[in-house]
């Protein structure tokens, strides 16, 4: 047995003769928060469908802790906490009554273990209040506080900045990575905003047309040493570039009265002082990050459903 | 709490939480005072169901003074004779075998409510037609199912607690009309017994006896219609697609077996051996039919909606919206 908290093994789903998920293989560990995206269509949320148990698996294997989804359901779902699609409670129950109800469906649940949830998404005062009355970030706390119940070594959120302020998605974030590195949870979230999550994941897998076409860690590529292009708001623009060709051997391009270079981060400090040493006015100097999404809109192209 | 009581438990509270449910039980209270209001209206008018003239020692000479007008306005209005022969036959009963006719009481009340069993049965379609329609609705089922639960026992939990709403319903109807009927009427006792038309004969019969009966026969339809309503819900996710065929097919089920009636197959509809009661008084509604043959077909309904059920919500994907 591997040590990956959740397996994917070459995943597939067919419905009649149409296969929607393409052998999809992929491992999260424990303590690590996994980003889950693709755009609209692309099979993320029928992935997850299978992860849970929801829709069967046509061909492959889920393994969470290393028991099947298919043949030990019990086992297997017991480790795991889900938000799949929205955040949907019984309506016209309060938050505690549908903890209360979902926390009778798995043994070992205590009060105390329910209002440590509660008081964790911040929910204390709304608890009594009928769900029909919650906003929309209330249900995905609530949501959140359903999944968190029985610490389960696996959390699926499906989307769950869906519908929070930037106030939410900053709590919700903070709280994720706490989860992870303090209770050891695998974490995966599905998005199809890569901005929203980049924060928060650590690895990013990104799926499209039910095939998993990059994973990519996330630290690996904001920190990378290739160059990257570099923008410079400079006086005199002619006498600059002069200056970048013959001491540098770089070539730059101007607009607007800034130039634009290529150039690795290391050697940014000599570039300023030879400009500087010869009279030119340096005003501004910035890095232009190259995103994950940039990268990941590369390998997407264009937003198309097949 | 064993793990499927606690399922028990969650489906119930479900349900009793809804006012919607509160709805059914308000009417039902209603509709049972309302009849006791108006029976109790009529007993101040000529009315014979309430007896209140035959309790005294005279009421000999009241039944003869009674058959003798009733005998008049047959001869005068041809309107009144089914009514007024039977009532005749009724009265001479109680002379021959010299009983002393009981007086309306509580009993008698809870028996004559017996018809209120298809307004449970219309209320049990409703909650098995939603118990797994709705949780679809909702978008509930998803979180419901990724429990550490198979969804063969989370089935069984909700049909299980279709059951016992309907046993909770019936149980209301009774105690509700019998203490009604003790309010307004009386009671006559522990086990009164009345006169009563049975296979065209008169005899004289336990009240209670007739009330298990009668109430009991009922119960085969709400059971198959329940469980029908239930496999509709399960196999098409769709409240109101259960309920809708489910009702339409208990008001139709006597029209489509006399529809058919002229094929030998027509016993095999399930609506011709619905009524268990044609056995005891009467003879069967179709040829080649028997209490055994009708309990058979029942059976295997029953089963072929039990499994289908199972297989359809046990098997299928639960997809998007």
């Amino acid at each position: 047995m591997s040590n990956a908290a959740i397996e994917l093994i070459n995943v597939k789903k067919s419905l009649g003769k149409k296969e929607i998920i393409k052998g999809l293989s992929f491992s999260i560990d424990r303590g690590e928060v996994f980003g889950f995206i693709g755009p609209n269509g692309a099979g993320k949320t029928t992935t997850i469908r299978m992860m849970v148990g929801l829709m069967q698996i046509t061909e492959g294997d889920v393994h969470i802790l290393g028991n099947s989804i298919k043949t030990d359901y019990k086992e297997a779902i017991r480790e795991v906490g889900a938000i799949v699609e929205n955040p949907e409670m019984y309506p016209f129950m309060s938050g505690w009554q549908n903890l209360m109800h979902f926390s009778r469906m798995i043994p070992g649940i205590t009060k105390e273990r329910i209002h440590e949830v509660i008081k964790l998404v911040g929910l204390e005062k709304p608890i009594n209040e009928k769900v029909k009355k919650y906003s929309l970030g209330m249900r995905q706390r609530l949501g959140i506080a359903q999944a968190l119940l029985h610490k389960p070594s696996v959390l699926i959120l499906d989307e769950p900045t869906n519908g929070l302020d930037p106030a939410g998605i900053r709590e919700i974030r903070k709280y994720i990575r706490a989860l992870a590195s303090e209770e050891n949870v695998a974490v995966i979230i599905s998005s199809h905003l890569l901005s929203e999550i980049e924060l928060m994941c650590d690895r990013i897998g990104l799926i499209k047309n039910g095939e998993l076409v990059a994973t990519q860690d996330v630290n690996a590529a904001t920190d990378q040493d290739s160059a990257t292009p570099v923008q410079m708001e400079v006086t005199p623009i002619e006498h600059a570039i002069e200056l970048l060709k013959s001491n540098h051997d770089i070539d730059a391009t101007s607009d607007n009265g800034t130039i634009t270079i290529q150039s690795e981060r290391d050697t940014i400090p000599s570039i300023i002082k030879t400009l500087i040493n010869n009279d030119v006015l340096v005003y501004q100097v910035s890095i232009t990050k190259s995103t994950l999404e940039d990268k990941f809109f590369d390998l997407i192209g264009e937003n198309t459903i097949e | 709490m064993s793990n499927f009581f606690k399922l028990l438990v969650n489906e119930q509270y479900k349900l009793y939480i809804r006012k919607s449910t509160w709805v059914m039980y308000i009417l039902v209270s209603l509709i049972i005072l309302g009849l006791a209001f108006l029976a109790n209206f009529a007993q101040g008018a000529n009315a014979p169901g309430t007896n209140e003239k035959y309790q005294d020692s005279n009421w000999r000479q009241t039944l003869q003074q009674e058959n003798e007008e009733l005998k008049k306005q047959l001869e005068e209005e041809e309107m009144m004779q089914g009514y007024n022969a039977r009532q005749i036959e009724e009265n001479n009963y109680y002379l021959d075998n010299d009983i002393q006719p009981n007086s309306y009481d509580a009993w008698q009340f809870v028996m004559e409510n017996e018809f209120l069993l298809s307004l449970v049965s219309l209320f049990t379609i409703i909650v098995a037609a939603g118990i797994i329609a709705n949780e679809f609705k909702w978008g509930t089922i998803k979180l419901l199912l990724i429990r550490p639960i198979t969804r063969t026992k989370i089935l069984l939990s909700k049909y299980v607690s279709v059951l016992l709403f309907a046993l909770f319903t019936l149980l209301y109807v009774l105690v509700f009309s019998w203490v009604v009927g003790i309010l307004f009427f009386g009671i006559n006792g522990i086990d009164p017994h009345i006169v009563l038309n049975q296979s065209e004969s008169y005899s004289y019969v336990s009240v209670i006896q007739q009330i298990i009966e009668g109430y009991g026969f009922q119960l085969v339809t709400l059971l198959m219609m329940a469980t029908f309503a239930f496999m509709i819900s399960a196999i098409f996710r769709q409240s109101s697609l259960a309920i809708g065929i489910a009702i339409f097919l208990m008001l139709a089920g006597n029209a489509i077996v006399t529809f058919f009636a002229d094929y030998s197959w027509a016993k095999y509809i399930m609506f011709a051996n619905t009524d268990l009661s044609q056995y005891t008084n009467g003879t069967p509604w179709l040829d080649g039919m028997s209490l055994g043959f009708s309990i058979i077909v029942l059976v295997v309904y029953y089963l072929i909606f039990l499994v289908l059920s199972w297989v359809f919500f046990t098997k299928r994907d639960v997809a998007g919206q």
